[in-house]
């Protein structure tokens, strides 16, 4: 049961953000709730390629506490006038536990108006290995101007070799300044919202 | 009197006219008919939105204009370290990101160079690419 729990820690922490790297100097604060977890995550990007962080995390069901080190790193950028596309290696270990961690081979690719991205994640931890993948894709009904109020609308997809059931889910996300709230929602998981802060 | 009234009147009238025909080599900055779009510098049109550039304008006029076109500024989030690393710069009196037309115009006092190396350096660190960057009104 606490394996299960971990396995759903790991997953629902993975909930992919846009933009694991930030700009030179730049931070980034994220809060997760969901109904099993509650989640912070803070990174930092000394350098355009990588950024580093902390994650810690808060089981709802057994209130154990999961800290964990994050490193990502960018593997290649194409910047086009009308689209930028990346690919991300993203790695995790526990502070408490090294035996749980995580890498994955995370992209994307947008425009103003479209957004796609995937997510391959092997995650490991006491007595269990999992393998996650998913996808994303999204639509912005408007193209607002800098500063304005921007609204995605997506669909989320995910499986992973565990139950090896797919769930489809609707994805809410607004942004303005630097500030962003995504809020998704399944019939399993119930209501899912991330808030991200880039100062 | 008459004459010395006369005389004062040509004299404010002249600094009046000094006054307001100063700021005109940065008036013609301006797009006012929207000619900013046929403007050249250094044998290439400035593509800017004429009112954009006008907006701009408004409140600098002794600066120079960077206008730089930047590749990959596809959304607000990815133009938000632009606003905060230029804004650092205190050389930097005004800063616009056009997420549209893919271009950033930084005003600088005319006074001061404008280093491009530097402009394209910052775009760089913010994960984006420099293509082109125009000065106007130096």
């Amino acid at each position: 049961m606490r394996a299960l729990i971990i396995i759903l820690c790991v997953l629902l922490s993975s909930a992919c953000f846009s933009r694991p790297i930030s700009y030179v100097g730049g931070h980034t604060l994220m809060a997760n709730s969901g109904s099993l977890t509650d989640n912070i995550y803070w990174h930092y990007t000394p350098n355009i390629n990588y950024s580093v962080g902390l994650d810690y995390q808060r089981d709802k069901v057994s209130n154990e506490y999961f800290p964990s080190a994050r490193f990502t790193y960018l593997i290649n950028r194409k910047n086009t006038a009308k689209s930028q596309r990346n690919l991300y290696l993203k790695t995790g270990v526990g502070l408490n536990d090294s035996n749980n961690h995580f890498y994955s081979l995370a992209g994307d690719w947008e425009t103003r108006r479209l957004f796609t991205s995937f997510s391959l994640k092997q995650s490991s931890g006491a007595g269990y290995d999992m393998f996650e993948q998913s996808v994303k894709v999204g639509v912005a009904p408007y193209l607002g101007d800098y500063g304005d109020l921007h609204t995605w609308l997506m669909v989320e997809t995910k499986k992973n070799d565990l139950g090896n059931k797919r769930i489809t889910y609707p994805v809410l996300r607004l942004f303005k300044g630097g500030a962003l709230i995504e809020m998704s929602y399944h019939k399993k998981t119930d209501w899912d919202v991330h808030l991200m802060y880039r100062f | 009197m008459k004459n010395l009234l006369l005389l004062s009147l040509l004299i404010s009238s002249t600094a009046i006219y000094a006054g307001h025909h100063e700021p005109h080599d940065m008036d013609s900055m301006h797009s006012h008919e929207g000619h900013i779009h046929n403007e050249m510098v250094n044998g290439k049109n400035i593509d800017v939105d004429a009112q954009r550039f006008d907006t701009f304008m408004i409140g600098i006029d002794n600066n120079a204009v960077a206008v730089v076109s930047v590749q990959g500024m596809v959304c607000d989030f990815c133009a938000r370290g632009i606003e905060k690393t230029f804004g650092k710069d205190k050389r930097v009196s005004k800063i616009d990101v056009d997420l549209a037309s893919g271009k950033v115009l930084l005003a600088f006092p005319v006074a001061d160079d404008i280093d491009s190396a530097d402009i394209r350096k910052k775009i760089l660190n913010n994960g984006l690419n420099t293509t082109d960057i125009q000065i106007v009104g130096k």
